[in-house]
């Protein structure tokens, strides 16, 4: 009897100790007591709106920042912006992160042990800092090497960045290098067509039809609001008037899957498929006959017997050819060539996977001579090409003969070797390592990851071993900075003094102003220009001299003086005050809404910017600035890269030349909310990488169901991908949305050394690009990058058996 | 104890398990309050971190514990259905396994009800389904239906027990103080018989729409979203079908483990089994049928929403479970209970209801899980694998069942003796008067069997229990 | 009477998921980290997600479109809710009240959209991030279940300030957060009822069609088809 009271006193006191044992560990209760709790709010306080200007990308959005007692808790677009409109992208939304982010560098950082590794970093003070870097740039100039100083910045269009140009000039260094490998092949191509090293601006808002040859303008262009607005006025924006869009190209990207129709086609076949459509426009006689017979040059045959474009297409680009070598059906080139040839206008765009991977010349060679026959130049819904901004403006530089004698040398990478050679961080990695022609001794970063994003990341990582003094700005830790000596922290755009020149994407100049609506930035972190300023003054001299502004503010302050000197442009505003200022400066009036430099400062800064929105269509002679004033088809170029392509892909079947151990054609991406490769630190961003698949924090590698039936490898499997130059580990995506037979991996995801968040990344898609270069331009061979694929968790098993 | 009553009284065995307890019966506690409070502790585990430390996700928000609930649910049916069916119909065998099979109901919809607390992310605030409740909502349904079932049931268990009670109040010397209360000071007058008659037939018919009633609501908290493969009128009956027959099943382990654990051979024979076995034929031929039109309308409507979870269940993701589900619930089952070698046979029947069981655990999953893992706006990479805490909450609730029940047997005597008695005493005259009512050309004189004949019957069939125990 | 909604057009949505952020930011959603995020509990009450390519009128293939909640006139997540921890208000905004919900995740189940959303862990901000958060949204506790509401904190913000400055609430006064930020101009929010409004003009057009119309929840958030 006794027993079943025991028993269930037993079993009582057995599910209370139970509980009891699971509960008392650690604060359970009170963190028990934190997790149930209930309509807690986030402290509150006064509600104010203050402008900045967005510095996750180079689009240089204007924000409107929601603060609360002070601390910014929203960002949403500037309405009166004419970049964005009220609008922001992913990566402005999710700036707050990167001002909040728990990892961020607050104090300048100066390197112990070992170089790259992560703990071997120590906090000192700014003095500390720019005494040394001080010292160290003055012997440069001492010894008569100014040139052995470089600085690589990103595609950023600041006031700082400027200014650091500004630094490296009056220093007396030609290596002020741009790291921007999305806009080398455009510019190349308008180079050679037009005769402007600048990459294009697409009037995608105005375009009846656009014909994409994997030119991913949707996910990584370099002001993504710019563009997705364009979009969205090029599909309802117009009245009943709906672009169609067709994408060629062997991803569906995001922009691909906005697209009426993907034509799939073989990797690297883009410029093919361009040029074959065009084949066909030139033998349906289909052209644009009058824009021809005024603004094209070598349509036809040279007065030396030298092949036009036309004969070039119509014997070397035949539709048999075409489809053979890129995989689409010939009847929808022609269908795609007439209905190119019947928009007006029609907008070719060339290839583009991110804002750092490069793209090949023949493919934008492709699109502008499909834009050429179509007379798709310099109308809206064209192709425009944006002229100077008003800013930066400098004055004279001092008289220096140190200076103008190091200005004097060759720059490092290869930009300005030719015509047509593409600046290639490649090739900067190349010499700095080879010490040819010259040794580099100390090298800024600014705004960009080598190291980790770009064409030669390992080569780039190799060569800053060599250099004796590396500066990275940063203001969370990427692999650059990490293998630096000294790391300078950076504010968040929303700590500092804004003053930002209009994105790449826009034909019409813009300036954003703001000052800081942090007052007290969460550490002891300075502007880049604020440095470079301070190292002029440390140097004195002409330098000083070049560079006499006590600090940004007041640089700025000059500058907007500049800018009303410069007589254009307007305050910007509404719609309708864009259309009053565009009627008047067609009409040639100037009619500002501002009468003197201070008041045009106070207004930039109450509405947040300036801009100049008049273009002047069809005005040849800024546009065409070729030799023979109109718009060059250059078949002898088209010509050669064909040969060269064809060479190299003959080689590739012989077996020279060809880079890694697999068959995998490799395509690098950059998504949306990593391109450029900075937010990776971010887990809003960590979140959003890939709609489709819901990709998050994570490589992965999308390949096709038929190729990886061959390789065995099934879906979410983790994979090694392989190739010559490295390896990375991903989760295998088996999806149609990639051509059979290639690998696509996005770019800029993986944090090299780990977060908050995450542990270090598992290799770098980057390190997978073969080092191989076209003859010509220098620009990377995307199709010499072979990879295989394997399935680590198989593989290891058949090893152990 | 009076040593002249254990002589004469046949159902001595009966009372044996609450005089005497065994080192056996220890460690069978210890080793299922062991079970119970592993599963207890990582409860606490679960109340700490809350749900992330369960399989679940976006979009299989219900997974084990839902499983669990429904499956418990289910199995409640045995008893008091089965017990208030046979009572009403009149079944005399039914006589020793009543009770067997309405403690199972009263215990589980413990477990049952306990499973959805588990589920909820905020189980302190389940009071706020009565202080809030929404009339419209399902689960408001199932709460009041539980609640009436588990009345109902305890009221249906408990009517039964008091002349047993009174029993042991008289023959117990140990725990007298219990009995006495809760015998109500039952002394068997005829009065008292007569009310406690009338008030057990009364909740027999009242139990039987309430239990019919639970498993339809269960099954509506499904039925009544628009969901997939959920929103089937046929899902009350098929529940309800499902859970009685799960239900016979448990009744049948039940009844073999009693057996064989207190030696009640004369009580529960192979006529019970045989009996049950039969029972749970038929309903394994129903359940086949629902099944079977519940699929087979689901593939003939072809909606490509329904078909995702069709096709996973069938040759998908689901397909080694579903498969294993028919296996254990149709193939086992009427393989062994379709002959009546095996059907009256223990191991037959047990081995059938163990099948059973697993089967219809595994329906109740396929129920819950592929919905919620096929929504209709298809989602990439969605799996569910039940955690460590989750399993080891279900196997603390079946432990702390089993323990429970072991526990009601040394209290009170698992088999009715005042049932078993009476039907000795006078169920036989009753079913004779039955039959000569029914049936035409009996006279009271003429016996509806020849004298031999019944002398016959009654030897085989009720001797062991008329022998006196010597 | 006013009655909510907002339009999509999936013409101009480029799938750039600036609204899924801006979300995010906006209602004080946790950052997850890979593991919550790939267990699948990572809280955002708008996604991006596949609808059938006949809804969207898009070439074969799935079609991605923003997915916040619906806000249907008839929802199946307020019938099922056993505590009325989640309502429909007479302007049409379905709520959730967290300090009465259960968190049996039975509306989470009746959804057909999958858009409600479980707290499967308190929210975790590594400071300084907690910083950043937007005192107008509660933080949810642990075990109950969240949604998308409309940024309705906006409007009662606005309908605070008109009433302050003694006047009508403008049209143009209140929209979600998500609205705001789409870089396509693909949302449009507004006063379904009101004929003048651009969000009665968009849901009038002929491509104009609703998310699992044949279910019979009326959502009040409507869907604009690609192509002509």
């Amino acid at each position: 009897m006794a027993f079943s009271r025991r028993g269930f006193l037993g079993a009582a006191a057995g599910a209370a100790a139970g509980t009891a044992f699971g509960l008392s560990r650690g604060r359970a209760m009170s963190r028990l007591i934190a997790d149930l709790d209930f309509a807690v709010y986030p402290p509150g306080g006064p509600e104010t709106f203050a402008l900045s200007v967005c510095r996750e990308c180079p689009g240089g959005c204007g924000t409107r920042v929601r603060c609360i007692g002070g601390r910014p808790v929203k960002l949403d677009g500037n309405p009166l912006h004419p970049v964005n409109a009220g609008r922001l992208c992913p990566k402005g939304q999710a700036a707050l992160q990167a001002l909040y982010h728990p990892d961020r560098i607050l104090r300048p950082l100066r390197r112990e042990g070992r170089r790259g590794d992560p703990d071997s970093f120590r906090p000192a003070d700014w003095d500390e800092a720019l005494a040394e870097i001080g010292v160290r740039l003055g012997l440069l100039r001492k010894q008569g090497r100014p040139e052995a100083l470089g600085l690589l910045r990103g595609p950023d269009a600041g006031l700082d960045e400027a200014l650091a140009g500004r630094f490296l000039a009056a220093f007396g260094s030609p290596n002020d290098l741009v790291q921007h490998g999305g806009s080398e092949a455009p510019a190349l191509a308008a180079q050679a067509s037009q005769g402007i090293r600048r990459a294009p601006v697409p009037d995608l808002g105005e375009a009846d039809l656009v014909l994409s040859f994997a030119g991913d303008f949707l996910d990584c262009p370099d002001s993504p609001v710019l563009m997705t607005r364009a979009f969205g006025r090029f599909r309802r924006g117009r009245g009943g008037r709906r672009g169609r869009f067709i994408y060629a190209g062997s991803r569906e990207s995001l922009t691909a899957s906005a697209a009426d129709e993907w034509v799939p086609i073989r990797p690297g076949s883009e410029g093919l498929l361009a040029l074959g459509i065009a084949s066909v426009i030139v033998a349906e006689g289909l052209y644009d006959r009058a824009f021809a017979i005024r603004h094209l040059a070598g349509f036809e045959d040279g007065p030396d017997g030298s092949p036009g474009l036309r004969r070039l297409l119509l014997t070397d680009f035949g539709l048999d050819r075409v489809s053979a070598a890129t995989g689409v059906p010939v009847n929808w080139i022609l269908r795609i060539a007439r209905e190119f040839a019947a928009a007006r206008p029609g907008l070719a765009l060339g290839p583009r996977s991110g804002q750092q991977l490069a793209a090949s010349l023949l493919g934008h060679l492709g699109a502008a001579v499909l834009n050429g026959l179509c007379g798709s130049i310099d109308v809206a819904g064209g192709v425009l090409t944006a002229g100077p901004g008003p800013l930066p403006a400098w004055p004279d530089l001092p008289d220096d003969p140190v200076a103008a004698a190091g200005r004097g040398r060759a720059r490092l990478d290869r930009a300005a070797a030719g015509e047509l050679a593409a600046a290639d961080p490649g090739a900067l990695a190349a010499a700095i390592l080879a010490e040819e022609p010259y040794r580099l001794e100390a090298l800024f970063v600014l705004g960009c990851d080598p190291a980790w994003v770009g064409p030669a990341p390992e080569a780039f990582a190799a060569a800053m071993a060599k250099v004796p003094l590396v500066v990275a700005f940063a203001s969370l830790p990427d692999r650059t900075a990490l293998l630096a000596d000294w790391i300078l922290p950076l504010p968040h755009a929303l700590e500092t003094w804004a003053c930002h020149f209009g994105p790449a994407d826009a034909a019409f100049p813009v300036v954003s102003l703001a000052r800081p609506v942090l007052t007290e930035p969460l550490g002891d972190v300075r502007p880049a220009g604020e440095v470079f300023l301070e190292l002029a003054r440390r140097l004195g001299g002409p330098v000083a001299e070049a560079l006499p502004w006590p600090g940004m503010p007041e640089l700025i302050r000059d500058q907007i003086g500049r800018l009303f000197a410069a007589r254009r442009g307007a305050i910007i505003g509404t719609a309708f005050d864009e259309a009053w200022v565009r009627l008047m400066e067609r009409a040639g009036w100037w009619a500002p809404g501002y009468r003197s430099e201070e008041e045009l400062w106070n207004r930039m800064l109450e509405t947040g910017g300036w801009w100049d929105p008049f273009y002047d269509h069809q005005d040849w002679q800024r546009v065409l600035r070729t030799e023979s004033g109109r718009f060059e088809l250059r078949p002898d170029l088209i010509a050669e890269l064909d040969r060269q392509a064809a060479l190299r892909g003959a080689g590739r079947v012989e077996g020279e030349g060809a880079a890694g151990d697999g068959s995998l054609a490799v395509h690098l991406f950059e998504p949306l909310a990593l391109a450029g490769g900075r937010g990776a630190h971010l887990p809003f961003l960590q979140e959003i990488l890939d709609p489709d698949h819901q990709e998050k924090w994570e490589t992965w590698a999308e390949i096709h169901p038929e190729t990886a039936a061959e390789l065995d490898i099934r879906d979410g499997e983790p994979v090694e991908v392989r190739s010559g130059q490295g390896s990375v580990l991903a989760r295998a995506r088996l999806t149609e949305r990639v051509v059979p037979g290639l690998v696509a991996l996005p770019v800029g995801q993986g944090v090299p050394h780990g977060n908050h968040w995450t542990p270090a990344a598992d290799g770098n898609p980057c390190a997978l690009l073969a080092p191989a270069r076209e003859a010509l331009t220098g620009l990377p061979d995307a199709a010499a990058t072979r990879a295989g694929m394997v399935g680590r968790e198989r593989r290891r098993m058949r090893q152990e058996a | 104890m009076d040593p002249d009553t254990t002589m004469v009284d046949p159902d001595e065995v009966l009372l044996r398990p609450m005089q005497r307890t065994g080192w056996k019966f220890w460690l069978f506690s210890a080793v299922m309050l062991a079970i119970w409070a592993f599963g207890m502790y990582e409860w606490t585990v679960q109340l700490r971190s809350g749900l992330q430390v369960t399989g679940l996700n976006v979009p299989v928000y219900w997974g084990l514990y839902i499983t669990n609930f429904v499956f418990f649910i289910g199995i409640s049916h045995a008893g008091t259905l089965i017990s208030a069916i046979l009572r009403l119909c009149k079944a005399e065998w039914r006589r020793p396994i009543t009770r067997a099979a309405e403690v199972i109901t009263v215990l589980v919809l413990f477990f049952g009800a306990g499973c959805v607390i588990l589920d909820l992310g905020r189980p302190e605030r389940a009071l706020n389904v009565i202080l809030y409740a929404n009339g419209h909502s399902p689960l408001v349904w199932d709460v009041c239906s539980i609640t009436v079932y588990l009345t109902g049931s305890l009221i249906y268990l408990y009517l039964p027990l008091i002349p047993d009670a009174a029993i042991l109040r008289d023959r117990m010397p140990q725990r007298r103080w219990f009995y006495r209360i809760v015998a109500l000071g039952y002394r068997g007058t005829p009065r008292q018989k007569k009310i406690l008659e009338t008030a057990i037939s009364v909740m027999a018919v009242v139990v039987i729409p309430i239990a019919v009633s639970v498993h339809t609501v269960v099954s509506w908290v499904f039925a009544m979203t628009v969901q997939p493969m959920w929103h089937s009128t046929i899902f009350g009956p098929y529940f309800v079908v499902g859970a009685i027959f799960s239900g016979i099943a448990g009744i049948l382990i039940a009844m073999a483990i009693v057996r064989k654990v207190y030696h009640l051979e004369n009580y529960l024979k192979p006529v019970h089994f045989n009996n049950l076995g039969l029972l749970l034929l038929v309903m394994t031929l129903l359940w086949f049928y629902f099944t079977f039109a519940e699929y087979l309308t689901t593939y003939y409507g072809s909606e490509p929403d329904h078909m995702r979870i069709f096709t996973a269940k069938i040759h998908g993701q689901y397909a080694p479970l579903f498969w294993s589900m028919v296996l254990c619930c149709l193939v086992i089952p009427f393989c062994l209970l379709v002959t009546k070698r095996t059907r009256s046979s223990v191991w037959g029947c047990v081995t059938a209801s163990v099948a059973v069981e697993i089967g219809m655990w595994l329906e109740r999953y396929l129920i819950v899980v592929p919905s919620l893992s096929n929504p209709r706006l298809p989602r990439a990479d969605v799996s569910y694998a039940p955690t460590l805490v989750e399993w080891s909450l279900l196997a603390s609730f079946v432990a702390a069942f089993i323990f429970l029940y072991g526990l009601f047997t040394k209290v009170f005597p698992i088999v009715s003796i005042w049932e078993v008695k009476e039907g000795r005493e006078k169920a036989l005259s009753e079913v004779e008067e039955r039959i000569r009512e029914a049936l035409p050309g009996i006279t009271p004189d003429a016996p509806a069997v020849g004298p031999a004949e019944r002398q016959r019957r009654d030897q085989r069939d009720a001797q062991p229990v008329l022998t006196p125990a010597s | 009477m006013t009655r909510w909604g907002m339009v999509i057009d999936l013409d101009r949505c480029t799938a750039c998921q600036a609204c899924v952020v801006a979300c995010r930011v906006e209602n004080n959603a946790p950052p997850s980290g890979p593991e919550f995020a790939h267990q699948g509990r990572d809280i955002s009450w708008i996604r991006l997600g596949s609808i059938k390519h006949e809804e969207a009128g898009n070439r074969p293939g799935l079609s991605l479109a923003p997915l916040p909640c619906m806000h249907c006139e008839n929802p199946p997540c307020v019938h099922v809710c056993p505590t009325h921890a989640t309502t429909i208000d007479e302007e049409g905004m379905v709520a959730q009240v967290p300090a009465r919900c259960i968190g049996c995740r039975y509306c989470t189940t009746a959804c057909p959209y999958t858009v409600r959303q479980f707290n499967w862990r308190l929210g975790q901000w590594p400071a300084p991030l907690d910083q950043g958060r937007n005192p107008d949204v509660s933080i949810r506790p642990r075990g109950v279940v969240e949604k998308c509401t409309f940024c309705a904190h906006r409007l009662q913000r606005a309908r605070d300030r008109a009433r302050y400055e003694g006047r009508e609430l403008e049209p143009d006064e209140y929209v979600p957060a998500c609205v705001e930020s789409c870089p396509a101009e693909a949302m449009f929010f507004g006063d379904l009822d009101d004929p003048h409004s651009e969000v009665a003009r968009q849901a009038a057009s002929p491509r104009a069609f609703r998310l699992m119309e044949e279910l019979g929840t009326r959502p009040k958030v409507i869907y604009l088809s690609k192509g002509e």
